[in-house]
Formats: C-alpha cells, structure tokens, sequence
C-alpha cells in the first residue's frame, strides 16, 4: 500500500541500550537522507502518522509507550519496531526489569516480547542494531517502495540413506576423514575467526589433495604449505597455515598410535 | 583472506552503488531504496540453517546467547524441531563458529524487515531414532548417529561392541552391557580398562 502523504515519525525510547538510536539518527544523515522520502521526526506524538519504537519495554516505559500511541491521530496509526529488542526482547527477554506476558516467557516459536506486548506492530526491523540500509529497507517497505523479500521456512530433514518429501542428510566429501577435519576446525579456531576459518581450512583441503598423491607426502606438504606462505599477503593466514600443517601432523601421529594400541588390545582380547 | 577467494577480489565483486550506477559524480545522498544494492562480503547478515547438512545435536541452541535458535522436544511423536528466529538473533554469530557439521551458514542478508513474524521463522524438523528392544525414542536423532559413526574409529565400535548397543534406551543399554561383562567373566580385566594408551 503506498502512501502518498508524508509520514512523520515520533521517535520513542522504550528502554533501549542507545545503539539503535544512534542508527535513527544515521537514517536521518544527510548520507542516508531519510527526509527525502517524506519522513520528518517530530517531537510530539500528536503530530505524528508513526513511531518508531526501540527497546525491549521495561516495566516503567510501558505506560509512556501507551499514553503515546493513544495520543497518535486514529489514522493511520503505524507503529514500527527497531531493532532485535524492539521486535522481540532481544537479549533482555527473560530480564526481571521487563513487562512481558507472553505466556511461554518469550521461548514460543514466533518469541513474542517487547513493544507488540502493548500496542500492535506493523513493521519489524530485526538487527542488533539494525544497519541504516535495513531501517531504510523497512520504511521503504511500509512506503510501498520495495517487496517482502523474507519467507518463512519448515525443512524436514530426512534421516541418511532415506529419500523422499524432505531433505536428505549429506557429509560433503574430504581428503581427510571426518574425524580429523573435526578436530583441525576445532583447533583453528584458536587462530582464527569464524570468517577466515573455513575457507582457510577448505585451501589447507586442496594443499592436502595434491600432498597425498606424492611418495612423501610430508615433505610435500611442507613444500606446498611453504608456497603458500610466500603467495599470501595477509601474516594471519599464514600463520593459520602454518599452525594447520603442524596441527595436522601431530594429530595423524597422535591417532595412528591410538589406532596400533587398539588394534593390539583388539587382537589380545580375541585370542 | 584466503587464496580461494581473495578479500580483495571479493571487495571487487560487491556490487557497489554510487560508481557503475550513477556515473562518474555521485551524489551524496545514497540512491538506496530506489535501487538493488549488496553489502561488503564480511558483513554480518543473519545466518541461515542448511537443511543438508544439520544433524539436531543441539551445539548452536546451547551457544545461542539471546535464545534466537531453539529445540523443540515432540518425543510422542518422534521429532525434535530446530527453529531458528530472526527476531531475536543478535548475528554475534557464535551458533557458525560451534556448529560441527557447518550447517549454519553466515550470510550478508540484510533485507529482512517484515511486517509479520512468521517470515523471518526457519525450522528443521529432526526424526529422533527409536530403540530397538522397547520401542521407546530416543533423545537423538538418526542422522546424529550416522554422523558418530563416520567419527569414531573402527577398533572403537569392534571393541565395545558399539553397533549393537548404539540404538538402545539408558536402562537397555545398561542391561546389555551387564550380560556381555558377565560373558567376559573368563577376561582379567574389562575392556575399558586395557583401551589405556600404551598399555599392552
């Protein structure tokens, strides 16, 4: 539904921790411009078509937040939610301080909480705080500029060997069995982030497929890893690199001497 | 960044607005809603659950801080069911760095807002396996022991015998391991006893 007058807002604080406060004032920066589609805070609630609610609700903003919607004109009376403790709770739901009658204490699967626990919410915008891109994107939605790109999702996972209405379970294949890679991941984390970790460990694969294939794979390894090393700008990869390679070669040895114990024991208790 | 796929070659994808689409002088107010834009690759959008790849062990629904990821238990009927919530995610994107399969995907999705709840719901709806003497169900689910299966060792499952006892109940599993002990009685020691590192 487009709308073709100017909205103005009124900005209120329902006991928010200031960050997505901050964003609304980003929104309205001469970079993001909100005015320009017609939107203009105004400092008093009976001249306002919406408001822009941050915060998860506390006990004392509850009535604030009331007397505010109700001394909005009747029409149209959009309230829009800011941010993940706006829109939910966040991560103060369960918070003594906060007014919330949810009846499964925010843990249902919609985790109702916050400002829709008073007054009805015809937009949410999630995002802890939500980027001035997504508070745009939201206030662009309810202008009728763009669509509804989100849609919920029920999957049912199938379980191995099985196929049919759902999806079925794969394990991607590696050079390395399954439960080294667990373990590699494991460890790298102590060196890198969750960003790097994985396509870090993905190169590491593919250095380790070429390794294989040679006589002497360790000193291979070694000589691959060492060119790596040399090509990659960035020191923290390569130190990623270089902790993988060590990592790896003390985890085969570490197993492979695990693996003869049992084999023994295996044979002992069988005779 | 990695060599796979360089930082700098991914900043040089993201699409960036103001350059290749307005031309040589941008203005500078962003042209934004009026126009598709991306966000920079490390951008952290709201992760996204790989149907494929999830095996319900739970990792993420401990890690998750403000409780956006949460089991739902259906024992009646045999089901667990993973459900994932946008609005309460924070995108601290602990839940990517427990997951042991790599099912939680991060994503530079920022388009989110929504004017119902139930869009910004995902749920993975796990089958829990049943034990094979009482019938009963389990508290994990089949793909969660196919998954221990790749992981352990072979000697492992030879020498507790774990094939047989894997799909069993706390009580019958209790109850089998008693008998095979009893079997063993002819054995110094129990198995467990000898799997001790060095030992012969």
């Amino acid at each position: 539904m487009a709308r073709l007058k100017s909205v103005w807002v009124y900005h209120v604080d329902a006991g928010s921790c200031n960050g997505c406060d901050i964003e609304v004032l980003d929104v309205i920066s001469p970079y993001y411009d909100l005015e320009r589609l017609g939107i203009k805070v105004v400092p008093n609630p009976r001249h306002a078509d919406a408001l822009l609610i941050t915060g998860p609700l506390t006990r004392q903003t509850r009535i604030g937040i009331r007397k505010a919607y109700e001394a909005m004109p009747p029409k149209p009376r959009i309230v829009v939610a800011i941010g993940t403790c706006a829109s939910s709770g966040g991560i103060f739901y369960n918070s003594y301080a906060l007014y919330n009658t949810s009846p499964e204490r925010g843990r249902d699967r919609l985790r109702s909480g916050g400002p829709e626990m008073v007054v009805p919410i015809d937009m949410y915008i999630p995002g802890c705080p939500p980027s001035p891109e997504e508070i745009l994107y939201g206030i662009a939605q309810l202008l009728g500029i763009k669509e509804k790109k989100m849609h919920g999702e029920y999957w049912k996972a199938l379980p191995p060997g099985e196929e049919g209405d759902g999806v079925s379970f794969t394990i991607p294949e590696r050079p390395l069995s399954l439960r080294l890679w667990i373990t590699l991941r494991d460890e790298l984390r102590r060196v890198v982030g969750y960003y790097d970790r994985d396509a870090v460990l993905d190169d590491f694969m593919k250095l380790l497929e070429q390794a294989q294939k040679d006589e002497n794979p360790r000193e291979r390894l070694h000589d691959l890893v060492t060119g790596y090393f040399l090509k990659e700008k960035d020191s923290r990869v390569k130190v990623a690199m270089r902790f993988l390679e060590e990592t790896y070669w003390s985890l085969v040895d570490e197993y492979g001497e695990w693996g003869e114990s049992l084999r023994k024991i295996g044979k002992s208790a069988r005779t | 960044m990695a060599e796979s796929v360089s930082y700098t070659e991914k900043l040089k994808a993201w699409n960036r607005k103001e350059v290749e689409k307005i031309g040589e002088k941008a203005p500078v107010t962003t042209p934004y809603p009026f126009i598709d834009i991306e966000k920079p690759p490390e951008y952290r959008g709201i992760p996204h659950i790989n149907p494929e790849k999830c095996v319900g062990c739970g990792a993420c629904v401990n890690a998750c801080p403000p409780d956006a990821l949460i089991m739902e238990w259906d024992k009646e009927h045999g089901v667990k069911r993973l459900t994932y919530n946008a609005a309460r995610c924070i995108r601290c994107a602990r839940c990517i760095e427990v997951c042991p399969t790599g099912a939680m995907e991060p994503t530079t999705r920022f388009e989110i807002a929504t004017n119902s709840k139930e869009d910004l719901v995902e749920v993975v709806e796990h089958r829990l396996a049943y034990c094979e003497e009482c019938g009963e169900y389990l508290d994990f689910t089949e793909r969660q022991i196919e998954y221990v299966k790749n992981i352990l060792p072979k000697e492992i499952f030879d020498m507790y015998a774990l094939e047989d006892r894997m799909k069993l109940t706390q009580d019958a599993k209790m109850r089998v391991t008693v008998e095979k002990l009893r079997e063993l009685e002819g054995v110094e020691y129990p198995a467990y006893l000898l799997a001790k590192r060095g030992d012969e």
